[in-house]
C-alpha cells in the first residue's frame, strides 16, 4: 500500500475501475485465438467473432469483407468504450484518459501533413485517422505548409501545443522534417505523461513508471533500428530518445552509435529486463523483435490488474485491447492471403 | 539410272533425317522453354505472396495510420523503373518477330539520375567484358587482381546507387521505417524481375513453338 487510496479511490474511480475490469473480463482468449486461427475465410471470422463483444459491430457488415473493415469495426468497440469511460470520469481520471489518446493524435497530425504534401485529398486522409486522435480543427491541418504555421493556424489550440516548443522551425515540411516532427512531438508526449503520472503519486505512478519507462525504451530500441542506413545522424538520432527509461542515459549513448542489429542486441543485454527479449532472436534477425517487445508489453500491462486503486488499469486496457486489434488484423491478413502457417508470428495472446 | 534413283532416294533420306534431327532440337527447345516458364511463375508467385505478406507484418509493426494507400504520393515524377522493349537481330541481319524485354532499375531522370541508366548500362557491359576476359585470356595474376578489384568496385557502386533510389522511394511512408518495409520492397523488386524473365521466356517459347510447327509442315512435305 502506498498511501490511503483504499479509502478514497472509490469515491470517484470505483465505477470506472469496475467498468473497466468487466471490459478486461471480455479481452478474447487463447481458445478464442485458436479457432479464429483455424478459419478458411473472412466470413469465418465474422462468423466467429459473432459469439465475442465484437459481434454487434460486425453482423452488419456485408460479404466480401476485407481486413480493413473488421480492423475499422473492432476499433469502434475500442472508441465506445472509451469515450463513455472518458464521460464519466472526473479529475485526474478524466485528464489521465485524454492522455491516452495524444499518441493518436500525433499519428493522426503526421498522417494529415504528410498526406498533404503527397498532394492527396484530405477528406480521405481524414477517413484514414484513428478515430481516437480525432479533433475538431483536424481538417485545417492542410493549409500549413512548414512547422510555424501547422502551430500557429491548428495545434496552439490542441493539447499537443506545449510538445511543439522544441520542433517549431520555420523550414518547409519535407519527409525528414515531419518524421523528426513525428518523434520529437512523441517524446515531448511520453515525457509530460510521465510527469503527469508521477505528480498523481502512489500505486499509479509507480505502475505508470514502469510502463512508460518500458514504452520509451522500447521506442529508442526502434528509432536505432529504423535509422540504421538512413541519413540520420547520430546526434539526431540521440535527440529523439526520451530522458526516462532504464536505458537513460548510458544506454542511449551506446545505441546512438550502433550500426547494425547485433550491436543493438550487445547493448541491450546489458539490461537484465531485456535480456529474455533478445535471446529470443537469433543473431542478426530483427524479424521477431516486434513480437518479443509485444509480449513483454502485454505481460507488464496484465499485471497491473493484479493491483487496486490506480489509474494504470485504464492505461493497460487500452493498450491490451489495441493489441487485440493488432492480433486480429495479423489473423485477418493471414487467412486473406492464405497463409495461415505463418499466422502464429505475430500473434500475442493476452491470456 | 537406278544408281541415279539410288542417290536421290539416299540424299532424301539424309535430308528426312536432318529435319527429324532439327525437329527433335526444336522439340527439346519448346519443352526446356515451357520448363523454365512453370519454375519462373512459381518463383514469381512465391515471390509476391512473401511480399504481401512482409507489408502486412510491417503494417502490423508500424501501425495502418503509417503503411496505407492514403500516403502514396500523387506528385509528379519520373518512373523509378523502365521498361524496354527491342527485337533482336538474327545471325543474317533481319529482325526477329519474338520481342526482348529489358528492365533497367531505379532509373528516374529526376536529379543526376539521368545519367544512372547509361551508368547501369556501361558498368554491366564493363562487368560481361572483365569475365569474358578473364575466363577466356588467363591473363598474369598482377594484371588478374587489378580487373578483379575493377570488377567488385562496379557493383558496389551500382548497389549503393540502388539502395539510395529504394531510401527515397520509401520515404513516403517515413525516413525512419521498419526492416519488414524494407524487406516487402525488395521482393516486390525482386517479382518484377522475375515478370520480365516470365515475359522473355513466353517470348522464347512462341519463337519455339513457331519454329517446331514450320519444321513439322516441312517435314510432312
Amino acid at each position: 500500500m502506498y498511501g490511503f487510496e483504499a479509502m478514497t479511490f472509490n469515491i470517484h474511480g470505483g465505477y470506472l475501475e469496475a467498468i473497466v475490469r468487466g471490459h478486461r473480463s471480455g479481452l478474447l482468449t487463447a481458445a478464442d485465438y485458436n479457432n479464429l486461427c483455424q478459419c478458411e475465410t473472412l466470413d469465418d471470422i465474422k462468423m466467429h467473432l459473432s459469439a465475442t463483444e465484437y459481434g454487434p459491430y460486425l453482423q452488419n457488415e456485408p460479404s466480401p469483407l476485407h481486413t480493413t473493415t473488421i480492423v475499422e469495426k473492432c476499433t469502434l468497440k475500442l472508441v465506445d468504450e472509451y469515450k463513455h469511460m472518458l464521460c464519466q470520469a472526473t479529475e485526474p481520471l478524466s485528464t489521465f484518459l485524454e492522455y491516452i489518446t495524444y499518441g493518436h493524435m500525433i499519428d493522426n497530425v503526421v498522417l494529415i501533413v504528410t498526406g498533404t504534401l503527397h498532394e492527396r485529398d484530405v477528406q480521405e486522409l481524414l477517413e484514414k485517422c484513428h478515430p481516437l486522435g480525432m479533433f475538431d480543427s483536424i481538417a485545417t491541418l492542410a493549409v500549413a505548409q512548414n512547422m510555424r504555421e501547422l502551430y500557429r493556424l491548428v495545434l496552439v489550440d490542441t493539447p499537443l501545443a506545449p510538445y511543439f516548443s522544441e520542433c517549431i522551425t520555420s523550414e518547409d515540411l519535407d519527409d525528414m522534417n515531419i518524421e523528426i516532427m513525428r518523434n520529437t512531438l512523441y517524446k515531448a508526449y511520453l515525457e509530460d505523461f510521465y510527469r503527469f503520472c508521477q505528480k498523481l503519486g502512489g500505486a499509479t505512478a509507480e505502475i505508470m513508471s514502469d510502463l512508460l519507462a518500458f514504452e520509451a525504451d522500447r521506442r529508442a530500441v526502434n528509432i536505432t533500428i529504423n535509422s540504421i542506413g538512413t541519413e540520420l545522424t547520430r546526434d539526431d538520432r540521440r535527440k529523439l530518445y526520451s530522458t526516462f527509461g532504464l536505458l537513460y542515459p548510458y544506454g542511449h549513448e551506446e545505441l546512438a552509435v550502433c550500426e547494425d542489429i547485433d550491436q543493438v542486441r550487445g547493448v541491450m543485454e546489458k539490461y537484465p529486463p531485456y535480456q529474455p527479449i533478445f535471446s529470443k532472436l537469433s543473431y542478426g534477425e530483427s524479424q521477431m523483435l516486434d513480437k518479443a517487445f509485444y509480449e513483454e508489453e502485454v505481460k507488464r500491462l496484465c499485471l497491473s490488474f493484479e493491483q487496486q486503486f490506480h489509474y494504470g488499469v485504464f492505461f493497460a486496457y487500452m493498450r491490451l485491447k489495441e493489441q487485440e486489434i493488432r492480433n486480429l488484423m495479423w489473423i485477418s491478413e493471414c487467412v486473406a492471403q492464405n497463409q495461415k502457417s505463418r499466422v502464429h508470428d505475430s500473434v500475442v495472446f493476452i491470456f | 539410272m537406278e544408281e541415279e534413283i539410288e542417290a536421290q532416294i539416299s540424299d532424301l533420306s539424309i535430308t528426312k533425317k536432318k529435319t527429324e534431327a532439327e525437329e527433335e532440337d526444336q522439340t527439346l527447345i519448346f519443352l526446356d522453354s515451357v520448363d523454365d516458364y512453370l519454375i519462373l511463375i512459381q518463383t514469381l508467385s512465391s515471390t509476391l505472396r512473401q511480399g504481401w505478406l512482409e507489408l502486412a507484418s510491417a503494417r502490423h509493426s508500424m501501425g495502418a495510420s503509417r503503411v496505407n494507400t492514403a500516403l502514396l504520393s500523387l506528385n509528379h515524377r519520373s518512373a523509378a523503373t523502365k521498361l524496354d522493349l527491342h527485337y533482336p537481330h538474327n545471325i543474317d541481319g533481319s529482325i526477329t518477330k519474338s520481342p526482348q524485354f529489358n528492365l533497367c532499375k531505379w532509373t528516374s531522370t529526376d536529379d543526376n539520375n539521368s545519367s544512372m541508366e547509361k551508368e547501369n548500362i556501361e558498368e554491366d557491359e564493363q562487368l560481361k567484358e572483365n569475365i569474358n576476359s578473364l575466363e577466356s585470356e588467363n591473363q598474369e595474376s598482377s594484371l588478374e587482381s587489378s580487373k578483379g578489384s575493377e570488377t567488385v568496385a562496379s557493383p558496389h557502386k551500382t548497389e549503393n546507387n540502388f539502395q539510395k533510389e529504394r531510401a527515397k522511394v520509401l520515404k513516403m511512408f517515413g525516413t525512419l521505417v521498419s526492416p519488414k518495409l524494407r524487406a516487402s520492397q525488395l521482393s516486390f523488386e525482386t517479382a518484377l524481375e522475375t515478370l520480365v524473365k516470365v515475359a522473355n521466356v513466353r517470348s522464347s517459347i512462341l519463337e519455339a513453338h513457331d519454329a517446331l510447327v514450320k519444321d513439322t509442315k516441312n517435314l510432312k512435305e
